[in-house]
């Protein structure tokens, strides 16, 4: 064990992924297959670095700054979200084989895989701020080049109109934080991550944090800098979006927050109002715009901004427990927002669309995608025993441990934000796996194999991370807050009480007694009555589903529950309906309101009107200028 | 003494006798000598390396006193920009063989083209200040003549336009050394630094040192002198385009400026605010202009206004990062705006127009230009792994170290306009869909792609490579101004 490992883990994908690109198409198997056996190598070294104690390679100092080329350290923090990245390159490198089967720029896409797996490597791992500028700013030029490759329903434009706002909003979030460490180096004269640590007194320390943080919720896809990932959502395939905005994406960017909370700063009360006023506005608008979604891509990429919320309310708290929940959230939002996505691809590609008008009934065809989608779907509405419910339940006890009597608000939209979000999931569940199939979807067969695999693996690692919630606690989170969490098979004992384990066993017996009681009421003679749907009407007879539903014969009347009539209805509900109409005019969109520079252009643009008389008239002012300036200053 | 730096003006002025005597009899004398000379010249130059690059001083004297003769001497400063014109005209006359062919007596553009080319590289081996003097003016007279080179309405009109400005340029530059000369007796840089070092500046020499940066400013094209450069640049065939912006203005108009604001005079705050006012406020107006354009070479030739105020930021800062930036940022920004302008203007050869509007998907149709110019404009918009990054980084970061928090604000802000109107041209050039009558565009041809992908090639790798490249290049170039301006 050396640590030169940690120069493997960065580098062995970034390598693979400049020799990926001269595989010529002809055999691409090799292409798939070599990106597969690569990220599982890397994968394989991340657990090692795990495993090890702390590491660290650098190369000598340079001369012009407190700076390193390369400053490799590996830690409990950085070693354990490595192998996680790792372990998201493996799982999307295997689902595309067949889920990019057959589309373009295919010798790009898993290069790019490995570039971002190596350089996410190299963000996580690095010590000193000039490598990890870099390779934060590399992963943002992969992310675009991902965009631009695009997904088949989107015409060129709007997938280049994607790519431009990824590009926009991040990269000027990426210009905040150079700013922000600037300001860090200029107040600690340190340029090395793990030396910063500095009071957050004067304008200078604030608005370093707050440049600083805007490059990471930016990244991690908070409100106000959210609106990237819906619009990258609209014209990208599934296994992108399951790979960065949904995965790597929210490591890093809460990787980054929880390091200025925990290492750079010490958080004074305003900037923790701050942050858990992000979290909370995040947790509730997004949901709310998720809820009226007809796409399941976009419908699940709001759901991301949701549940960044979460993160960011946790670790504004402050408190260990609460931050403690931010990063298991953060986790836990990585393992089931992409085995959501992938589910997503696998619904694409075997049904031919994403509309969830146009879905319905799959789940007897596509079992394996439906408990997969299932389970991850409880997971996210935090349902218990899954992992999303523990950490939730951490971020709800750091907001009461936090103190103040006001906070209870904060709880209050946490919570209804979770409801919320089930809601939505049922809704989605409902109208993609259950119900009746629409005619136009054939027979479908479930998705191959090696679209399977991550799937599930993704859904097993949400239900043992949440019946033994201990292991991830323990091994994972707990160095990092500094936390000794009781290890497994012990009750989780902060002050509430959720022991994982025995309150699954709970849980189970709680649902075989229900199960009994159904029996036994099946034994009765049963009732037939008018299909409930939650007070929402049918598609029969109402003019407006119908409307929304496509390709149907006129003359024929079809009974399909589509379960999408719920959003219609929250979609016009009185009071919202304001909110939800500016939010589709991007009012809440912070990219919208860079149309505002042009008309400075336009003016600047009438001045240079082409008369050389005019021209010389301002090389004169200037030297006039120059005479008063210089004669007066001297 | 040694000849060497001799080589720099002869072996130009030689390739352009040749060709004027040879191209009636062998028609491609132009494309073959133009080429020789200029690889000979980047051979020459990186063979200096080893020996300047360490803080030897080669130069060389002919004629008796301080003030009348032919005085070089190549420093590291000096040589670091030789180097950056090497390669770029090197670049611009591999590409010029085909794209060329579009106009008439490509021999009598060959000819100017080496005439200019030892005009530029008089300007940083002059040790005095009227061997600096003919240097811009040798440079700039050959350039009024390749900007009018397509001999219509708008070139001549283009061209006209820049020698006015020019010359109001060169009436400021001339009483400059003229007053300079008149209160110390010299005109040798570093006699002049010596005599002047110490003492404050009579209101003759700060009237000399406004001149001289009005004057130099114009060449280098600040706002407000900058108003001849967007007509010169996008008129002015491709390669010539890639030589103005890429290394032109650096040369005759910045170079000058950084040798008499921080070898001559004293750098004081006064100076420093000045540079870095003008700097911001080109930085600014100038990325603000060319988002509102359609044209794609008149936007190329906005940005660089607004990335030589990066630049003028840098080294107004004055500190030693801020040095260090300024001047990588002048050899990256001489690598990636080349590039562009060869990209643009192969976009033009193979489809006839460079309205932006006009064009769109040529990604597919044209892969090297597609990435090439990808890279480039990655680089110029600063993210890594590319060059432009890291010299924005470090001139961001200097200002702040500075105590300039508001200057670094302004230079992020414009960066986030610059990637704004960079994504733009992707957009409407290599992304988005292809117009019907663009189905049938080819990639231009070996020649060409060649230069381009060269230039991809060094922005990639300075950009990985760069700690490598500053201790080798930039600060012994730096360390020159430090010293002198210390």
């Amino acid at each position: 064990m050396n640590s030169s490992m940690l120069l493997w883990a960065v580098f062995l994908p970034i390598i693979a992924g400049a020799l990926c690109f001269a595989i010529p198409d002809r055999i691409k198997w090799l292409r798939e297959g070599f990106t597969a056996v690569v990220t599982l190598a890397t994968l394989v070294i991340a657990v090692l670095i795990f495993l090890s104690p702390e590491m660290r390679f650098q190369t000598a100092e340079l001369g012009f700054a407190p700076v390193k080329f390369l400053d490799f350290y590996s830690y409990h923090f950085s070693s354990f979200l490595i192998m996680f990245v790792s372990l998201f390159g493996f799982l999307i490198s295997l689902y595309s084989m067949k889920y990019m089967e057959g589309r373009g720029r295919l010798r790009e896409y898993y290069p790019y895989i490995l570039l971002t797996v190596g350089a996410a490597n190299g963000a996580l791992l690095s010590d000193n701020f000039l490598p990890f500028l870099g390779f934060w700013g590399i992963i943002l030029v992969a992310l675009f080049l991902f965009t631009t490759i695009g997904s088949r329903d989107a015409s060129p434009e709007r997938i280049f109109d994607a790519a431009n706002k990824n590009m926009m909003i991040l990269g000027g979030a990426d210009l905040a934080l150079i700013m922000g460490v600037g300001f860090l180096w200029y107040l600690s004269g340190s340029l090395t991550l793990s030396e910063v640590s500095i009071p957050l007194h004067g304008a200078m320390a604030i608005s370093a944090f707050v440049l600083i943080m805007i490059g990471a919720i930016a990244k991690a896809g908070a409100m106000p800098m959210h609106s990237w990932i819906p619009h990258m959502a609209e014209a990208s395939p599934a296994s992108v979006m399951a790979f960065l905005p949904a995965s790597l994406d929210k490591l890093l960017g809460i990787y980054l927050l929880s390091r200025i909370v925990l290492d750079f700063f010490e958080l004074n009360l305003s900037m923790s109002l701050l942050l858990m006023i992000i979290g909370a506005v995040t947790i509730i608008a997004a949901v709310m715009m998720a809820m009226i979604q007809h796409d399941l891509r976009k419908l699940l990429s709001f759901h991301a901004v949701s549940q960044v919320g979460y993160m960011v309310l946790g670790i504004g708290t402050g408190t260990p427990i609460g931050i403690a929940g931010a990063i298991f959230h953060m986790l836990n939002h990585a393992i089931y927002k992409s085995c959501l996505f992938l589910t997503a691809g696998s619904v694409e590609r075997r049904a031919g669309t994403m509309d969830l008008a146009k879905l319905g009934g799959l789940g007897r065809m596509m079992p394996f995608t439906m408990v997969a989608f299932f389970i991850a779907a409880l997971s996210i509405s935090g349902v218990p025993p899954l992992n999303g419910f523990v950490s939730k339940w951490m971020v709800y006890q750091g907001i009461i441990e936090a103190g103040a009597a006001q906070y209870w608000i904060f709880l209050v939209v946490a919570m209804f934000g979770s409801a919320l979000t089930l809601a939505s999931f049922i809704k989605v569940g409902h109208s993609v796996f259950l119900g009746d199939k629409p005619r136009e979807i054939g027979v479908v067969k479930e998705a191959e194999h090696s679209m399977r695999f991550p799937m599930v693996v993704l859904a097993v690692l949400c239900v043992v991370f949440g019946i033994f919630a201990q292991l991830p606690l323990v091994y994972f989170i707990g160095p990092v807050v500094g936390i000794s969490f009781p290890a497994f098979p012990a009750a989780i004992s902060w002050t509430g009480i959720w022991s994982p384990t025995s309150g699954t066993i709970l849980l189970l017996v709680a649902l075989a007694i229900g199960g009994l009681i159904y029996l036994a009421g099946r034994i009765r003679v049963a009732r037939t009555a008018p299909l409930y749907i939650g007070g929402e009407t049918t598609g029969e007879g109402t003019t407006d589903s119908l409307s929304h539903a496509p390709g149907r014969l006129t003359g024929l009347r079809d009974t399909r529950v589509l379960g999408t009539e719920f959003y219609d209805t929250i979609r016009n509900m009185e009071g919202l309906k304001r909110a939800y109409d500016k939010g589709e005019a991007a009012a809440f969109d912070i990219y919208s309101y860079g149309k505002h520079v042009f008309p400075i252009s336009e003016v600047l643009k009438l001045l240079h009107n082409g008369r050389l008389a005019n021209y010389v008239s301002w090389c004169l002012w200037g030297l006039i200028i120059l005479f008063i300036v210089m004669a007066s200053i001297g | 003494m040694s000849i060497f730096p001799l080589l720099f003006v002869i072996i130009p002025l030689a390739a352009a006798a040749i060709i004027a005597v040879f191209y009636r009899v062998w028609e491609r004398s132009g494309d073959v000598f133009t080429n020789v000379a200029n690889a000979a010249l980047l051979v020459l130059s990186l063979a200096l390396v080893p020996t300047v690059m360490k803080g030897e001083i080669i130069s060389y004297d002919w004629g008796h006193s301080s003030s009348l003769g032919i005085h070089f001497s190549i420093d590291s400063l000096s040589l670091l920009m030789l180097i950056t014109i090497s390669v770029i005209c090197l670049a611009a006359s591999l590409y010029s063989v085909n794209y060329m062919e579009r106009y008439t007596s490509k021999p009598r553009y060959y000819i100017l083209l080496m005439l200019m080319i030892a005009g530029m590289n008089i300007v940083p081996l002059a040790a005095d200040l009227v061997n600096l003097y003919i240097g811009i003016e040798i440079a700039a007279v050959a350039c009024y003549a390749l900007v009018a080179f397509g001999v219509e309405h708008e070139y001549l009109e283009a061209s006209f336009k820049y020698q006015i400005m020019g010359t109001v340029g060169t009436l400021c530059i001339l009483p400059g050394i003229a007053f300079l000369y008149r209160m110390t007796g010299s005109l040798n840089i570093v006699e002049l630094h010596g005599i002047l070092a110490g003492q404050g500046l009579t209101p003759i020499l700060l009237f000399s040192a406004i001149l001289l940066l009005c004057g130099l400013g114009l060449k280098a094209a600040y706002m407000p002198f900058h108003a001849w450069l967007p007509d010169a640049h996008s008129t002015a065939p491709s390669p010539v385009s890639a030589i103005l912006s890429g290394v032109f203005i650096k040369v005759i108009g910045l170079y000058g400026m950084i040798r008499v604001f921080f070898c001559i005079f004293e750098m004081t705050t006064t100076i420093s605010w000045i540079l870095m006012v003008f700097g911001s406020i080109s930085l600014l107006l100038g990325v603000f202009l060319a988002l509102g354009q359609w044209d794609s070479k008149r936007l190329l030739a906005y940005h660089s206004i607004s990335q030589m105020g990066y630049i003028l930021l840098g080294l107004g800062i004055a500190t030693p990062l801020g040095i260090l930036g300024g001047l990588f940022h002048l050899v990256n920004h001489a690598l990636f705006k080349g590039l562009l302008f060869l990209d643009v203007g192969s976009v033009e050869m193979q489809t006839g127009t460079r309205e932006l509007k006009e064009l769109g998907g040529l990604n597919q149709k044209m892969p090297v230009t597609g990435i090439t110019s990808a890279i480039a404009s990655l680089s110029i918009s600063g993210f890594p792994p590319f060059n432009g990054f890291w010299s924005k980084l470090i001139i961001i970061i200097a200002a702040i170290q500075a105590g300039y928090p508001w200057f670094a604000a302004i230079a992020a802000i414009g960066s986030i306009l610059t990637m704004a109107s960079f994504l733009k041209v992707e957009k409407y050039i290599f992304f988005g869909s292809l117009p019907e009558k663009l189905q049938k565009v080819k990639e231009a041809p070996m020649l060409m792609c060649i230069p381009m992908v060269l230039l991809a090639a060094l922005c990639l790798g300075i950009g990985i490579a760069f700690p490598w490249i500053i201790d080798v290049f930039i600060r012994p170039a730096a360390d020159v101004l430090l010293i002198l301006g210390s």
